[in-house]
């Protein structure tokens, strides 16, 4: 059978972040419940960025380590994502275009909440793995920004704003899908699906989220230990503590990751004992956790960028095999896994992700503040507007390489500008 | 196993996750939310209850609970 897999992977987590300790502070959020969350920053979406600005600035490094030969082969771009800014057009008619790829491709979007860039990833290693195609590639971008206004009105629906705010972020992770996966080969058909109808979050409206705190975290955890007992049923002789030398999580936010880790291994490790399952999750968690911990949860894209950040941190002396999860509201959930290599760390490292992580520029309390009042940001729907490029302007160079940012929206069309 | 047994075994939890509420006087009218227990606390506190009781249900069941008093009786429901 063909390999398929991750051949490379990059992420953008935009150009500004919030120290979430100081936003606690400023919020006067109660400690205890605070250092639940595991979060210490988030990214942050300026009025100049979009969906699209982030999986562009994602995908593009990737698209420029190709040859032209190579660059051809793109026969589908997936965008997977909650936060398109239209019902019919799909992003990836925009990704396609700004990265200039071949007019021979597929191109459309997936949704179901937080798990669509797994949804997105599946549908590209079907590709492969079927052969339709042969030598074919696909790039599949996660991509998704938080919306800063809560639903209201009626009260079941009602989001703990004081867990959601710390730890909504924004960013992308691009992933091109080949049969020669230099960073992650999957295990074909060693995955464990568990979904179901629940109302637990949800963006019902245009520019606004809701949800039900306990309904997801319930579920999440439930999704967590029915999704691995049929990865279980599907691989013989799989066992959560030994299969997996590591376990990347999809993370809303770092204690959700923690005690569904803990259910998992109270249920699977006969006599474990609490200091057991601490350095357990030491050990294969927290190389996933360290990113999502500096990004805060970006939707689609989370449980790739816990991947990526796994491969970044985590120890390849020799050979790991993987244990990903994914939980999307609505929902649907999946646990599967792959091998990834000390050549896969090298070629993911090499993107530099922790550099551009240290590079975005720190929102003040103000500045941020400025941002949520709502006379910057453009709504869904916006038909004409230009936007100020003046606003936060060290934003703009904190990269110091090309960026896109969105430059006007004219007749409902986008148009982008790279900034150097 | 009878409610009285059950709201002894959520009140255990209820004190082991948050240790503050040691010798607290639990009343099956009181949410856990009200007690101070955030949504991680809830559903651990919820984990914990069903291991003790050897319950396989799904999580999402007991989130209509309001109170301490309806949880015990949508567990007792399912033994």
């Amino acid at each position: 059978m063909v390999k398929a897999g991750i051949e490379a992977m990059n992420v953008f987590a935009g150009t500004t972040f919030l120290d979430v300790k100081k936003l606690a502070e400023h919020r006067n959020l109660d400690r205890r419940r605070f250092d639940n969350l595991l979060m210490k920053q988030k990214s942050v979406t300026l009025p100049y960025e979009d969906p699209i600005t982030f999986a562009v600035n994602a995908a593009r490094p990737i698209i420029d380590s190709l040859s032209a030969e190579e660059k051809d082969r793109i026969e589908m771009v997936i965008t997977c994502t909650e936060s398109a800014f239209d019902f019919g057009k799909s992003m990836s008619t925009y990704c396609h275009d700004l990265l200039g790829l071949n007019r021979n491709c597929r191109l459309f979007e997936v949704k179901n909440a937080c798990f669509s860039g797994v949804a997105g990833f599946q549908n590209a290693i079907n590709f492969v793995l079927a052969q339709v195609s042969p030598g074919g590639k696909a790039l599949v971008i996660a991509t998704d920004i938080s919306r800063f206004m809560i639903e209201e009105g009626g009260d079941a629906l009602t989001m703990e704003w004081s867990f959601a705010e710390p730890s909504s972020g924004a960013g992308a992770v691009a992933l091109l899908i080949s049969e020669t996966p230099h960073v992650f080969q999957v295990d074909p058909g060693a995955i464990g699906s568990y979904g179901y109808e629940v109302m637990d979050t949800c963006r019902p409206s245009t520019d606004s989220e809701a949800g039900d705190s306990d309904l997801s975290l319930t579920s999440y955890l439930d999704c967590s230990e029915n999704a691995f007992l049929e990865y279980q049923k599907r691989v013989s002789g799989a066992d959560y503590h030994r299969t997996f030398g590591y376990l990347a999580y999809h993370t809303p936010f770092g204690g959700m990751v923690k005690g569904a880790h803990r259910s998992l291994m109270r249920k699977h490790v006969r006599g474990v004992t609490p200091s057991d399952i601490e350095a357990d999750f030491e050990r294969r968690m927290v190389p996933g956790l360290t990113y999502c911990q500096r990004v805060g949860n970006i939707m689609g894209a989370t449980a790739m960028l816990s991947l990526a950040s796994t491969i970044a941190n985590a120890n390849f002396d020799k050979p790991q095999r993987i244990g990903v999860f994914s939980y999307g509201s609505g929902c649907c959930s999946e646990f599967f896994s792959g091998v990834a290599t000390k050549e896969g760390q090298e070629r993911v490292r090499a993107m530099g992700i922790k550099e551009h992580l240290d590079r975005r520029y720190e929102l003040s309390m103000d500045e941020y503040d400025d941002l949520l009042v709502g006379s910057n940001a453009v709504k869904f729907g916006t038909r004409n507007v230009v936007l100020d490029s003046n606003f936060i302007p060290k934003a703009r160079t904190t990269h110091g390489r090309p960026t896109l940012f969105l430059k006007e929206i004219k007749e409902y069309g986008r148009k982008y500008e790279w900034v150097q | 196993m009878n409610k009285e047994d059950i709201f002894a075994i959520v009140t255990r939890h209820t004190q082991e996750v948050i240790p503050a509420l040691r010798g607290h006087q639990f009343q099956p009218t009181q949410s856990l939310r009200e007690l101070g227990a955030n949504s991680i606390d809830r559903s651990e506190i919820v984990m914990m209850t069903l291991e003790s009781l050897a319950l396989r249900i799904p999580l999402v069941e007991t989130v209509k609970a309001t109170n301490i008093g309806e949880l015990v009786n949508v567990l007792h429901a399912k033994l």
